[in-house]
């Protein structure tokens, strides 16, 4: 009887590789060993080796090296998540931290295991190019791509392109700084396309083929700034000309003599935005458009590489978990607060919140990547997301089986029902890891977190987005909270300032106002309890707490935040 | 290097602190001239003389496999050698999120995260 070959399936929800990707990546994972050789040999000094480890995710931080692994627009496999745990088991302290850039940060690397771990990722088409460095960074996506309801459009096989153009790029591997693209296709921006370097918008153009909202110059940090709108409709087949076009732009007068104007934000404001928009358009106009034409059949041979979910019927899935709803109040308010609708009648999308009360946001340990590979496999056709709010995501999970789902989340401290509340925090490592933080995030996220842990109260409170960074590159999202808590140095001391009013979404996109002069740590969490107090007792009917504040402007909260003791 | 690091009063005492460049981990120089892995070993100098000090570290930082060689000024309190700064603080403490991670933590330990 002949052998019988039979192609494995592709994974689902990432873009499967080929040898020529695997081939890459050896190469890569060689070429870092020797690099790491030499460094270790003294033939490359540290000045010398610093911009190469950084290439290759590797930074040192406060107390050790710290590898940031790329998790490409936030899309993974079971077997990948468990490439991960074993790396957080073998060579770190047993856990990782999620990020706000859907990638993952392991905080206790030894540089000498360093290629012996990239050798493990790669070995699970992983790697860690495009998390560090002057380049065009993981491109983010929408953490409901190819699920969400209210998809227009999948934006993962954009932001693969995107990745494949990027990666290596000879023009764009030394830019004044880095610089980050995110996109989504879903009018409601879950990406915060208005505060990336480039933000995408995709949806169905006249033709049938997609077309893309293009902003501009967004972005948080030391000059908080919502990107400019260029393009309202750029047809599919000029995507990658159009940013080629605004990336040389910003490669040719980005600000290299200063790090803090070397942004595009800086470069969009310096210009202005039309005369930004002339010099991109001039680019365009002059460029070898046939060149960079990006042509469906690309497309089409891209989208090929990446595996669908095979749905089955759902039958009676929607009445069994209305009956398992029903029967048990606290999966309800999971499903409630932790789910998100599908586009296949039966099935829906979980975040699985990765802030339980009291916990470090974003920390997952091995057994719990274990288990969400498990649950993954077992129940989303293998697949995982991580989102930028620091949470993961089952994106295919049948409504029947959400019930099992939770129970196994809630046995291993995965299973808190927070999504969109306020202890669903936003945090950066801070100071407790992070070579350029002024002040922890995570210990005043903790606070926060068990003073407002209550379940009650999250709902009375209800939707809130509270982001910590712990200085000013902004990593936490401070600007883009409905609360924003920045951690500052006050000669030689922590210290937090309060912003209000800030909003990631779409049209309403907004900044966060400063509310005063920095505070303790204990005390900015009393300050903050008293912002919610005035907020409870001044809401009108139904009015959100960034609605409130809009409504009131910030002098009630400021008073109330720095009212005497 | 950054100029936070660096901050010191005329009259105070710093030590010596880096990083290993083969696991990242933090060291303080001992009066013994080796690199010791707990901040209470560590050798304190008067300010006026660190930067000489700093500039002998540097000369063999290659040949000692370290790096970000600085001094960090400290006091002394009735439990030793305490860094004047919260971020020296907490970098010579280890991570104030995780008491466990304390900074003789065994290199190649499993860990077991709470």
């Amino acid at each position: 009887m002949p052998h019988v070959m039979t192609q494995p399936a592709l994974p689902v929800g990432h873009y499967a590789y080929d040898s020529v990707d695997r081939t890459f990546l050896k190469q890569r994972v060689a070429q870092f060993k020797d690099q790491v050789e030499r460094r270790l040999s003294g033939a490359l000094t540290e000045e010398e080796f610093k911009p190469l480890r950084l290439m290759n995710g590797l930074y040192l931080q406060l107390h050790a090296y710290m590898l940031r692994v790329a998790i490409p627009y936030g899309v993974l496999d079971a077997a990948q998540m468990r490439t991960l745990a074993h790396i957080a088991r073998t060579y770190d302290r047993d856990y990782g931290h999620f990020t706000t850039r859907q990638n993952i940060q392991f905080n206790w690397i030894r540089l000498e295991d360093t290629p012996e771990i990239l050798t493990v990722l790669a070995e699970a088409d992983m790697h860690a190019i495009q998390t560090s460095g002057n380049c065009i960074r993981n491109v983010t996506a929408d953490q409901f791509a190819g699920a969400a309801a209210d998809e227009v459009l999948d934006p993962r096989v954009y932001a693969e392109i995107l990745r494949q153009w990027s990666t290596l790029h000879p023009e764009f591997t030394f830019l004044p700084r880095k610089f980050k693209i995110a996109i989504s296709g879903s009018k409601q921006d879950r990406v915060a396309a208005r505060f990336h370097d480039i933000g995408l918008i995709a949806r169905e153009g006249e033709n049938g083929r997609p077309v893309f909202e293009v902003f501009v110059g967004g972005g948080l940090g030391r000059t908080p700034a919502i990107g400019t709108r260029l393009r309202d409709d750029l047809p599919e087949e000029d995507l990658i000309a159009y940013l080629e076009a605004i990336l040389r732009v910003y490669n040719a007068h980005g600000r290299r003599d200063n790090i803090y104007k070397a942004r595009i934000k800086i470069l969009v404001q310096a210009l202005g935005a039309e005369e930004f928009f002339n010099q991109v358009n001039a680019e365009f106009s002059a460029m070898d458009r046939a060149r960079y034409r990006l042509p469906e059949a690309t497309v089409e041979a891209i989208r090929a590489r990446f595996g669908t979910p095979d749905f089955a019927p759902a039958g009676d899935a929607a009445e069994k978990l209305n009956a398992q709803r029903k029967a048990d109040q606290v999966f309800d308010a999971w499903v409630a607060t932790n789910t998100h609708a599908h586009k296949q009648p039966g099935y829906c999308s979980v975040t699985v919140s990765c802030k339980p009360t009291g916990g470090i946001p974003g920390d997952v340990t091995s057994a719990q990547m274990d288990l969400l590979a498990d649950l993954a496999e077992r129940y989303s056709f293998g697949e995982l997301r991580i989102t930028h709010l620091q949470n993961v995501v089952l994106g295919h999970v049948r409504q029947d089986a959400l019930y099992e789902v939770w129970q196994a989340l809630a046995q291993n401290g995965l299973g808190t029902a927070n999504i969109g509340f306020m202890t669903d925090i936003i945090a950066c490592p801070g100071l407790d890891y992070c070579a350029l933080a002024n002040a922890r995030s995570i210990p005043i996220a903790q606070k926060l977190s068990a003073r407002f842990g209550s379940a009650d109260l999250q709902r009375k409170i209800g939707p809130l987005r509270l982001n910590i960074s712990g200085c000013i590159n902004a990593c936490g999202h401070h600007h883009a909270g409905h609360i924003g808590i920045l951690g500052v140095d006050k000669r030689g001391e922590e210290a937090f300032q309060i912003t209000l009013g800030g909003s990631s979404g779409g049209e309403d996109a907004s900044i966060g106002q400063i509310l005063g002069s920095a505070m303790s740590e204990d005390e900015t969490v009393d300050a903050i309890a008293r912002i919610i107090d005035t907020y409870l007792s001044r809401r009108t009917a139904g009015e959100r707490f960034i609605e409130t504040c809009r409504r009131l402007g910030t002098a009630p909260f400021k008073d109330a935040a720095y009212a005497p003791a | 290097m950054d100029r936070r690091n660096n901050r010191r009063d005329a009259e105070g005492i710093s030590v010596v602190t880096a990083n290993r460049l083969l696991d990242g981990r933090i060291v303080w120089l001992g009066a013994d001239g080796q690199w010791k892995t707990v901040i209470q070993d560590a050798e304190p100098y008067a300010n006026s003389a660190i930067e000489d000090v700093l500039q002998r570290c540097n000369a063999r930082a290659q040949q000692e496999a370290l790096v970000g060689i600085y001094g960090v000024q400290v006091t002394r309190t009735v439990s030793g050698l305490q860094p004047v700064t919260s971020r020296e603080r907490i970098r010579a403490a280890g991570p104030s999120v995780h008491p466990d991670f304390t900074p003789d933590w065994p290199t190649h330990q499993p860990a077991l995260h709470a």
